[in-house]
């Protein structure tokens, strides 16, 4: 048995895997301890499965789980008392960043803190360049002063970021063994080992961020191991990372960075998995929550990954500048916030309200329309069957909010209102895609879009026509997408080197040393992940560009490409054609610049899951028929149908509902939905 | 003469209730229409101006050549010029066709310099009328000048100057390039596939707009999107009206100083703005005509960069921010003169630096007069663009025999401090707006023979003020294994940064040679010169001005900049009064005896 764990900010979700039949529980989550709230959550499921607790955990062979809890650090400030080490002349890395600004009119904007302030850096004497050379000389007097000053400063965990470091690592490894000497217990991070890529802001903030989650989340995952074996677990603990994967708890502890962002990284991997299941080898992935809409990608069958990942706002927050699943996320949802402004314009978010206070029709002390309440005004959401009747909703004071706020004072209808407030949510989910799809070199014409979240159902179809996407595949698990992610991820962890090689100056030999060098590391890797481990691959792939071009794209290759004869041929072409799939054009005429090589091993810990609810029919009327709103309709009666009741041989033929214990999926008048026998529903447009 | 929008109604004419929903939606994607075309520039460009500097823009215009969006771009780059450069492409091709695009950089018409080369792309519905133009314009790392720099500050005239001049000219036809251009600029900019690279990603991204606004035009109706332009620009203007009515009414004049260059006055280039408010008209003048004419050198303002900077001063200081475009533009009245060094340059007047040097003395001389005449807007001056810093390196690498030439973007000018903040660290230039990106010391190794030693910010260097400016930067390189050139034109070595309502001038920018052997050559504020493998280029950035008396900052925002070591003690002491404690936090009692005192 698997069960997969997910700490959210509010809530502790459960999925547990019973011989391939999911099911989901929730508890609170608890402060200052989360381990409480899953233990509550383990609790409710034996509770409901008729065991205990410490049958349930005695049962369970593996234990995926994922936690807000460093992101949450990051965001709050609460990270370990952190200093920085820097080659001596650079102290201001991580002050100056990259640049770039927003909003160039706006002064009224304050110049963003550091990450670590600059009373916590300290220069290293000594300099590499790019070439490895030492231009000037290590100093161990200095760093021993530096660490004495850090002892008195009550310094936490260090983050060691030299320049040149990934090409010469021996001034790096030098602090480091004298941190070790002087500093015992301190944890520290060295940017070479950490994120071995050029641009040391880059590589400096993924170093800062990295050591300062060091101390919280080693002690946290030492508690998770520690109460969940006094409870009864005897199966392996393994953490969900932000590159989709899964690593040893004890991984997760070297490299807490990863644990960043793993949730919204779960999602593609589940998306992946159904638009599989449909045939389908590129979608766009989205999990529309209550502040937040997250989008990711699949492309031929891979999930793209970037390294520029934000903390909070672009140029404000900090870059993680680590390899990570490329998710793009706008502050977009069902508690997005409507408004019109002085000058007549509708606007909807970025504020929102949240799950608390929530949408007004929560009637939990909302005042302000949200796109829920504009859903519960068009009919779509079920004010009885909310959450499987748990919650009922006031479809009254959403009517009058929107009324008050949007309709009188653009001259609409409540309908009309709620509408516009719907298209406009629209058009803002589909510019998020917009942005990512580009990047990525998708186009989304034809492709297929997964809905996920409780509050995708509202309005994926409208966003699939205006992408002019040809199906829509919303999962039976789309509540809980990025859990259901954990069930089917494998155990990943990726492996680079920087090296400089023109293909006009391509050296066979060192390449082959290169790349046996990350296969025996990525052999190691596997070794440790236990005998049980399988399906054991390694993915290889250059990262380069066009000579003077700064941005590099990653290009797969295989042993056999480099083992051939004409390896530096098939590499360059191999660019192109990336290139030109991402870019739309090409150079054919030009050398490539191979600035590194990546090594990502994955394997399987445990078969894939069955990714599907046990269906529970019979909770009710098989439809029922209200009055729904549609633009190409106006008020029509249409019937809402319950989604475990649905028969998949009668498909459903727009306009009309479909709804879950968890969701409620809109399918627009000129739509037709059909429900698989594995569970999902597939809409086509 | 005097150049303006045309005459602006004192009465909004009256009309009917915007689409709020409309509007909303359909200026998403027009924004996502510009917002792809700089993502895809970004991605695919070769020199690293454009791609690790990020100096591009992208905008769109009416076919009356209105400016609708230019979302995400630098303010100098279009703001005032593209709507210029869309009526001399019209002008000179009446016969315009779809699959055309036009390659233009002239300054004579309408834009920025020389070096920033513009594609045009007129945009045609079904029935082949012309709808709208896209416009994306860079950087370029060379243009074919006499020296290997874009920043030719020294130049006496266009031909010493030596750009070739694109105004306009038609570089393809049904969506093919027209070889000769091409050939022509493969014989004359310096690193020709590095231009040749950037051409084809700028092409590539006026392409995609005019994709993205044809599948717009089909999906929602030509007729449609042009009604939603004038809509559009009737509501900003309404927002822009709402705006300045909540302003003082007042008229003031500031003066800022450029820096002497060889042939200008010694006393350097004034430029003075009469700035006029007139919250009844709701409309804010500018009025640059009091100023001398051009002179032989190569900071004279092209017409597009002297009626921007002018717009960008008055946006910088207004107490909401607020979008340019046509409708918010026609409540800002330019006027300019022709012949004139802040106006509109007669060819073969130089423009070379026309988008940073001049015309950040034009801004920060609105952004003054405009906090004289109301304390709730304005900000003080920011600091002097591309010192050596950010100037042109050019020579061949050792390590591959290559010739290079780049502009590397280490460090540029601090921000100015504002009514309600500090200024902004890493702003680089008024005109640039802190959106350049700066380059990576590894990054700029890599691609160069260079070594970047030290890249820090200069304590106790800022405006100090209520609202201090932003610190100076110190910036020290040199060759590695070679020799090279180093080009820049730059500013406030003289003048520097002035604050405003009481807030002190800001550190001056300083630059020099420094050999090994301890023998120090001192640079002027503009150079182009040989730079040894014995020597360090030392480059101080000038600070950002400050806001207001600095004797009424927060103490508490005071004892931050000591502890983070943005000022000293002694400055916080002397300077803004203030009192700290051994341990750092705030002497409440002795900083309200020193501020009494004072």
């Amino acid at each position: 048995m698997r069960l997969s764990i997910d700490v959210g900010g509010t809530f502790t979700d459960l999925v547990m895997d019973r011989g391939g039949v999911l099911s989901m529980y929730k508890a609170a989550t608890t402060y200052p301890d989360p381990v409480d709230g899953i233990l509550d959550a383990v609790a409710v499921a034996a509770e409901q499965t008729g065991g205990t607790v410490a049958g349930l955990l005695a049962e369970t062979d593996l234990l995926f789980h994922s936690t807000t809890r460093a992101i949450n650090a990051v965001v709050t400030g609460r990270t370990a008392r952190t200093a920085l080490l820097v080659s001596a002349g650079h102290p201001d890395i991580l002050v100056i960043r990259e640049g770039g600004r927003t909003d160039p009119f706006n002064y009224q904007i304050p110049y963003p803190p550091p990450y670590i302030p600059r009373s916590l850096t300290f220069e290293v004497p000594g300099r590499i360049w790019a070439d490895g050379r030492e231009m000037a000389p290590f100093e161990e007097a200095t760093v021993l002063e530096i660490i004495t000053a850090m002892r008195a400063a009550g310094v936490e965990a260090v983050a060691v970021s030299l320049i040149w470091s990934i090409v010469n690592p021996a001034h790096e490894l030098a602090v480091g063994r004298l941190i070790e000497a002087h500093l015992p217990g301190v944890p520290y991070t060295l940017s070479h080992q950490l994120n071995p890529t050029v641009r040391e802001y880059r590589r400096t903030s993924s170093a800062a961020i990295d050591a300062s989650l060091k101390p919280i989340m080693q002690g946290y995952m030492h508690a998770l191991k520690t109460r969940l074996g006094e409870a009864g677990l005897k199966g392996r603990i393994f953490a969900v990372t932000s590159q989709g994967g899964l690593v040893d708890v004890d991984d997760l502890s070297e490299r807490p960075i990863l644990a960043l962002n793993s949730g919204p990284s779960m999602a593609p991997v589940a998306g992946r998995y159904f638009s599989a299941e449909e045939g389908w080898d590129a979608a766009i992935v989205t999990d529309a929550g209550g502040t937040t809409y997250d989008v990711s990608l699949v492309k031929d069958g891979v999930i793209p990954w970037t390294r520029d990942t934000w903390l909070g706002t672009i140029y404000r927050g900090h870059l993680t500048g680590f390899p990570s699943v490329d998710v793009k996320s706008i502050g977009a949802g069902g508690g997005s916030i409507a408004r019109v402004d002085a000058s007549g314009l509708l606007h909807v978010g970025p504020e929102s309200a949240g799950s608390t206070p929530g949408p007004v029709c929560y009637g939990r002390g909302g005042t302000r329309p949200t796109v829920t309440d504009a859903a519960v005004v068009l009919g779509y959401i079920d004010p009885g069957f909310f959450l499987g009747g748990r919650m009922g909703l006031a479809r009254d004071a959403a009517r009058e909010v929107v009324e008050r706020d949007v309709a009188l004072p653009l001259g609409l209808s409540v309908e009309d209102a709620a509408l516009a407030i719907i298209d406009l949510a629209t058009e803002q989910m589909v510019n998020a895609i917009e942005d990512i799809t580009v990047k990525q070199g998708i186009d989304p014409t034809g492709t297929a879009i997964i809905g996920g979240g409780g509050a995708a159902g509202i309005n994926t179809v409208l966003i699939a026509r205006r992408l002019r996407c040809s199906t829509v595949i919303v999962p039976d698990v789309c509540a809980a997408l990025s859990a259901a992610g954990a069930m089917m991820s494998e155990l990943t962890r990726d492996f680079a080197v920087t090296a400089i090689m023109p293909t006009r100056l391509f050296d066979p030999a060192r390449a082959q040393a290169i790349v046996a060098d990350l296969t025996a590391k990525a052999e190691a890797f596997f070794a440790a992940a236990g005998a049980d481990a399988f399906d054991k691959r390694i993915d290889l792939a250059i990262e380069g560009r066009y000579p003077s071009q700064v941005w590099e794209i990653e290009v797969p290759f295989t042993p056999a490409d480099l083992g051939a004869p004409d390896a530096v041929a098939r590499l360059v072409a191999a660019f192109h054609a990336r290139h030109q799939d991402l870019f739309s054009f090409r150079d054919d005429g030009d050398d490539v610049e191979i600035m590194g090589w990546r090594a990502v091993a994955r394997c399987r810990v445990a078969e894939e899951s069955r990714a599907h609810l046990a269906p529970q029919p019979g909770g009710g009327p098989k439809a029922v028929h209200r009055t729904m709103t549609f633009r190409e309709t106006g008020p029509v009666e249409a019937p809402a149908f319950r989604w475990d009741d649905l028969d998949p041989a009668e498909p459903v033929v727009g306009p009309a509902v479909i709804e879950s214990s968890f969701t409620s999926v809109v399918i627009n008048p000129g739509a037709t939905a059909r429900k698989k026998p594995s569970g999902q529903l597939v809409i086509s447009l | 003469m005097t150049s303006a929008p045309s005459p602006a109604p004192t009465v909004a004419p009256a009309r009917a209730r915007p689409d709020g929903v409309r509007l909303a939606i359909v200026q998403k994607r027009f924004e996502g229409v510009t917002r792809k075309m700089a993502n895809t520039l970004l991605r695919t460009a070769r020199s690293g101006v454009i791609n690790t500097a990020r100096d591009f823009s992208c905008a769109l215009v009416t076919a009356d050549c209105e400016l609708l969006t230019a979302a995400d771009s630098y303010p100098i780059h279009v703001i005032g010029g593209a709507d210029l450069m869309a009526r001399a492409m019209l002008d000179m091709h009446p016969d315009l066709k779809p699959g055309d695009a036009f390659l233009h950089n002239s300054p004579y018409h309408g834009n920025s310099h020389a070096a920033d080369h513009t594609i045009l792309v007129p945009v045609f519905d079904d029935d082949g009328r012309h709808r709208f133009t896209v416009l994306a314009k860079a950087h370029q790392a060379d243009c074919g000048n006499s020296l290997p720099t874009t920043y030719m500050g020294d130049a006496r005239d266009v031909y010493e100057e030596g750009a070739l001049i694109f105004p306009a000219v038609k570089v393809q036809t049904g969506y093919k390039d027209i070889q000769d251009i091409i050939n022509i600029c493969m014989m004359r900019i310096r690193v020709p596939n590095q231009w040749r690279g950037d051409y084809l990603a700028t092409v590539g991204a006026a392409r995609i707009g005019e994709q993205e606004i044809m599948r717009m035009g089909r999906e929602l109706g030509w007729d449609a999107l042009t009604r939603h332009a004038q809509d559009w620009f009737d509501l900003s203007e309404q927002q822009m009206i709402d705006c300045i009515r909540t302003i003082r009414p007042g008229r003031a004049r500031a003066t800022s100083v450029h820096d002497p260059l060889p042939r200008t006055p010694p006393e350097g280039i004034p430029a003075n703005a009469d700035v006029t408010v007139d919250p009844e008209a709701a409309i804010i003048t500018v009025d640059m005509t009091d100023n001398i004419d051009c002179l032989p050198v190569g900071v004279n303002l092209s017409h597009a960069c002297a009626r921007t900077a002018a717009i960008v001063g008055v946006f910088n200081s207004l107490p909401t921010p607020m979008q340019p475009n046509a409708g918010s533009l026609r409540r800002i009245v330019v006027h300019l003169r022709e012949g004139c060094v802040v106006g509109i340059p007669f060819h073969p007047t130089s423009t070379s630096v026309a988008t940073t040097n001049l015309g950040d003395r034009v801004t920060n001389a609105v952004q003054c007069a405009l906090a004289a005449i109301d304390p709730a807007i304005g900000m003080a001056e920011g600091g002097a663009a591309i010192p050596p810093s950010a100037g042109v390196i050019s020579g061949v690498d050792p390590r591959n025999g290559h010739a290079f030439v780049n502009e590397v973007i280490l460090a540029g000018a601090g921000g100015a401090g504002t009514p309600t903040q500090d200024g902004w660290l890493s702003l680089f230039s008024m005109g640039n707006a802190g959106m350049p990106f700066y380059d990576s010391v590894e990054v700029d190794e890599m691609l160069h023979p260079m070594m970047i030693t030290t890249r820090r910010l200069v304590a106790d260097s800022e405006g100090a003020g209520m609202h201090r400016g932003a610190p100076g930067l110190l910036t020290e390189y040199r060759p590695v294994d070679c020799d090279f050139e180093l080009g820049f034109c730059s500013d406030g070595t003289v003048n520097p940064a002035k604050g405003t309502r009481g807030g002190h001038d800001a550190q001056p920018a300083r630059q020099w040679l420094a050999a090994d052997d301890g023998t120090i050559t001192p640079l002027r504020t503009s150079e182009q010169i040989h730079v040894r493998r014995d020597q360090t280029v030392v480059s101080y950035a000038t600070a950002g001005g400050g806001y207001g008396d600095p004797a009424t900052r927060d103490p508490e925002r005071v004892a931050s900049d000591v502890r983070e070591k943005w000022i000293t003690a002694g400055r916080a002491r002397d300077v803004y009064k203030v009192a700290l404690a051994p341990d750092g936090t705030v002497d409440a009692a002795e900083t309200a005896r020193i501020r009494a005192g004072a």
